[in-house]
């Protein structure tokens, strides 16, 4: 189990248990076997999760744990470190949820001296939960119900002082809705309803102040590996963030039929120039931002027609505009930024709400009123899912709820994967892509598999998945476990020319350890079966690496004459490689995981 | 000619670069190119195979029989061309392998063994479709010394494509409507003839910060270019790395000797796509 009392540089070497139910805390120790196995962010997130979460327990219980997770690099001066990652079992898919986020709270929480917050248990009434080096407080927060989640950040640091770093929820999050963020600074803990979890536990916001400091292990090295990155972070690789950040996406995969249109019943929108960043960026754009620690600066503000200054990205963009039909900007902005207010994840509601629209097209939800392309009725829809009110109550559940109550046939176009809805790819003309949606643990994903890259990569027909498709998304996947925990922002994937090894290099110099190549491609894989293994104990079944049955029986014409099919009997051989090549058996089932306290059984 | 066709300057590649990039550009499984025993070749796109001859002096059957044997392990069917085609155009292979689909196809025409153009009412065996499974056929044809093309022809079932059937598919209609994609060089006046026309005309567009960075106006432009890496410089782009071409929307490729032919679209991304 390794020394606990001196922890590897960068670690602090112990968790904080919080139960809100009594505001009773205790000291998880992590020793330095499991901090180098799991590393930190979204690997030590789900090592917490399988020693502290229930077997099958519900993920809006009052025994669910709930965990703030740091990283050996927050707090260095390396770029783009200051991300946390916030993990528990999602109300929207039942099974493991990771959402990172990137902002000053990062470096608060981990200065409270600990590398993870866990929260578990059920305030009596809305709280704040505040933490620093002197301990914890839970106070009433009841005058905060009903707020945006910035105006509750804005609150708490108004009421304890400046130097207190808020995490809040919105009102999605205190109605549970399934896919309710927590968010910091405008930053979104976004997918998988992370937010529902800490409505369920009655708590605001968790707030943290701390000016403890870790030890690295070679200070000198550290500071000339961030100045190296820095220099590097303003490279080519980057000006696609920096210039015009994840919207210029936009326009691009509309010109490969990539791009989902109307609930995925096309690949392209005639109308996406109005939504592009190329044009928004001239007419709208009042500045640009950087999170805590970036030297990249992604974060592209527009304003809208009400002056309302909204963050885009390209997923919620695609998910309110092309994917729901709605092609005026100021209403997808509008859309985008009520989100934000009410804690929305944009990817499920985009998807949820243009499921529910292809629906009231086919006749088989009664809300005339919600059609592809209505902006007002986006706007109104959103209002409702927040609020639980209306149609909004049933799509406050997500997609693959909602089909499975109304029925018809519409879990086949239910844009899901193990109930997360769907980002902005196409699968059937991104199969690398498809492959990695359907089997990533925390359902339909991009930045767990992240295997979009090979499919835009060109090395790979993007339209005929094969062997070759499923071991790229494999390798997108291992890269995406280690930046995720150690953390690094993936916006600087780019500047690596050998990124296990540059990795493990920075690994070296801010924790001591002999760490290389090898061992990370060995830690990457660990932390995927672990997720598996995790999900296998909350009820996981085979049946959940899969696709919605549109991508397998409709096919996509791309621009060039070419027919993009994804038979299903296509998808299963690319799972099957995949089962094989992560040493799965053959129903995908890991057959042991180790962990620090012993050797995880599976079955 | 005397220089070897296949090593012949094609617009900054080589005829057979060129070739063997429109082929790829149409068919799902690798290209093959069949070579004379220690031929030398100029360099291909690294997903192109090379096969060898086992004796030289047998002509195109020899080559046809290698090639459609390593072509059968991939598909049913095979486009067969020679290497000094430089006009040859992506619709007119897609419209001889359509010959092979048996949909609209009178009873006595379909399920072919060679799909064989006659254009301008010259038959084109260097320029059509096979059966992969004719390879060991064609090997016993030369074995027998009959190593004229026009021996396989009299014994299997030919499905032939004269102009109005060529030009029946509309796309080939509009991008060679004079069905040049067979005109070969044969001698050194052809080929400078060939290469003394202009580059094709295509349509080019930038996205994201390859369109905003470029001081230019946005929006599609026109420009003449043979080749990927040609469009990519007209547009004021060097293909560095970090920047990829999708051709008609379909394949992403970062490869500047992939061919452009008429009527294409390009769109130039940025290689660190996603989000």
């Amino acid at each position: 189990m390794g020394d606990v009392t001196t922890p590897p540089g960068g670690y602090f070497g112990q968790a904080l248990v919080v139960d809100v139910t009594d505001a009773t805390t205790r000291t998880l120790p992590l020793p330095d076997g499991v901090l180098r196995d799991y590393l930190g962010g979204a690997g030590l997130g789900v090592w917490l999760m399988n020693e502290l979460a229930p077997d099958g327990v519900d993920a809006l219980d009052a025994q669910a744990p709930l965990a703030f997770v740091f990283s050996p690099l927050v707090g260095t001066p390396l770029t783009t470190s200051a991300k946390f990652a916030v993990v528990a079992k999602s109300p929207l898919t039942g099974l493991l949820t990771d959402a990172l986020a990137s902002s000053h709270f990062a470096i608060a929480g981990k200065f409270t001296g600990h590398d993870a917050i866990v929260l578990t248990g059920r305030a009596e009434t809305p709280s704040t939960l505040l933490i620093d080096e002197e301990g914890i407080r839970l106070v009433d927060a009841s005058e905060l119900w009903g707020m945006s989640a910035s105006d509750a950040e804005e609150a708490v640091r108004t009421r304890f002082g400046r130097n207190w770093r808020a995490a809040s929820i919105g009102p999605a999050g205190e109605q549970q809705v399934r896919y309710a963020t927590i968010s910091h600074d405008g930053r979104h803990a976004g997918r998988g309803g992370l937010g529902a979890v800490m409505g369920a536990k009655n708590v605001k916001a968790l707030a943290v102040k701390g000016r403890r400091r870790v030890d690295l292990a070679d200070r000198a090295a550290v500071l000339a590996a961030a100045k190296d990155l820095r220099g590097r972070s303003f490279g080519p690789a980057t000006a696609k963030y920096r210039e015009l950040g994840t919207l210029s996406n936009l326009l691009a995969f509309n010109a490969i039929s990539t791009l989902p249109t109307r609930n995925f019943q096309t690949a392209t929108f005639a109308e996406a120039p109005l939504l592009s960043a190329e044009d928004l960026a001239e007419s709208r754009s009042v500045a640009k931002k950087s999170c805590a620690s970036c030297t990249i600066g992604c974060e592209h503000i527009y304003a809208s027609k009400g002056n309302k200054k909204v963050r885009v990205e390209y997923e919620n963009v695609f998910a309110l505009g092309p994917m729901c039909g709605v092609s005026d900007p100021d209403l997808v902005l509008e859309a985008s930024a009520l989100c934000d207010d009410l804690g929305l994840d944009t990817i499920s509601s985009g998807g949820t709400i243009a499921w529910a629209m292809e629906c009231v097209e086919r006749g088989l939800l009664d809300a005339p009123w919600l059609r592809f392309g209505d902006g007002q009725a986006l706007l109104r829809v959103l209002d409702e899912i927040g609020a639980r009110t209306g149609v909004g109550a049933l799509l406050a559940e997500g997609s693959r709820h909602a089909a499975e109550v109304v029925g018809g046939g519409s879990s086949a176009f239910a844009p899901h994967v193990k109930g997360m809805e769907m980002p902005g790819y196409e699968p059937r003309t991104m199969q690398s892509m498809a492959l990695g949606l359907a089997v990533n643990a925390r359902g339909a994903d991009h930045n767990r598999s992240g295997a979009y890259e090979a499919d835009l990569k060109g090395d790979l027909d993007r339209v005929l998945g094969t062997d070759d498709h499923v071991r790229a998304a494999i390798e997108t996947e291992d890269r995406a476990a280690v930046m995720d925990s150690m953390i690094l922002c993936k916006f600087l994937r780019g500047v690596f020319t050998d990124p296990f090894d540059e990795w493990a290099g920075l690994l070296a110099k801010v924790t001591g350890w002999d760490v290389d190549a090898d061992e990370l491609h060995e830690t990457a894989r660990r932390i995927v079966l672990a997720k598996r293994a995790f999900n296998l104990r909350q009820g996981w079944t085979t049946a959940d690496d899969w696709l919605p049955e549109r991508f397998l029986d409709t096919p996509i014409e791309l621009e060039s004459g070419r027919v993009a099919t994804l038979p299903a009997e296509r998808l299963r051989a690319m799972i099957a490689t995949y089962y094989a090549e992560r040493g799965l058996d053959s129903a995908g089932r890991p057959a042991a995981v180790p962990t620090a306290s012993g050797t995880e059984p599976t079955t | 000619m005397g220089t070897a066709k296949a090593a012949l300057e094609w617009h900054g590649s080589t005829m057979l670069r060129h070739v063997t990039g429109v082929v790829g550009r149409v068919v799902d499984a690798p290209v093959v190119v069949v070579r004379a025993p220690g031929q030398e070749l100029p360099e291909l796109d690294p997903r192109v195979q090379v096969h060898q001859d086992p004796e030289e002096g047998h002509g195109p059957m020899q080559g046809l029989a290698v090639g459609l044997s390593v072509a059968a392990e991939h598909a049913e069917h095979a486009f067969v061309c020679s290497t000094d085609l430089p006009f040859l155009h992506a619709a007119f292979v897609s419209a001889v392998l359509r010959g092979f689909d048996p949909a609209g196809v009178p009873a006595d025409e379909a399920d072919p063994d060679v799909v064989l153009p006659f254009v301008r009412g010259y038959r084109q065996p260097m320029a059509a479709g096979y059966r992969t499974d004719l390879a060991p056929r064609i090997a016993k044809l030369v074995a027998a010394q009959h190593l004229r093309p026009a021996h396989l022809f009299e014994e299997c079932h030919v499905r032939r494509l004269d102009d109005a059937a060529l030009l029946a598919d509309r796309r080939l209609a509009a991008v060679d409507p004079e069905l040049e994609s067979v005109i070969n060089v044969n001698e050194p006046d052809d080929y400078e003839e060939a290469r003394s026309r202009p580059a094709p005309e295509i349509v080019v567009e930038r996205y994201g910060v390859l369109a905003t960075g470029s001081g230019g106006a946005r929006g599609p432009r026109t420009v003449r270019a043979a080749n990927i890496g040609e469009a990519a410089a007209q547009v004021g782009l060097a293909l560095d790395g970090h920047i990829l071409a999708a051709v008609n929307g379909d394949q992403i490729r970062g490869d500047g000797q992939l061919p452009l032919l008429a009527g294409d679209s390009v769109a130039f991304i940025s290689a660190d796509a996603g989000g």
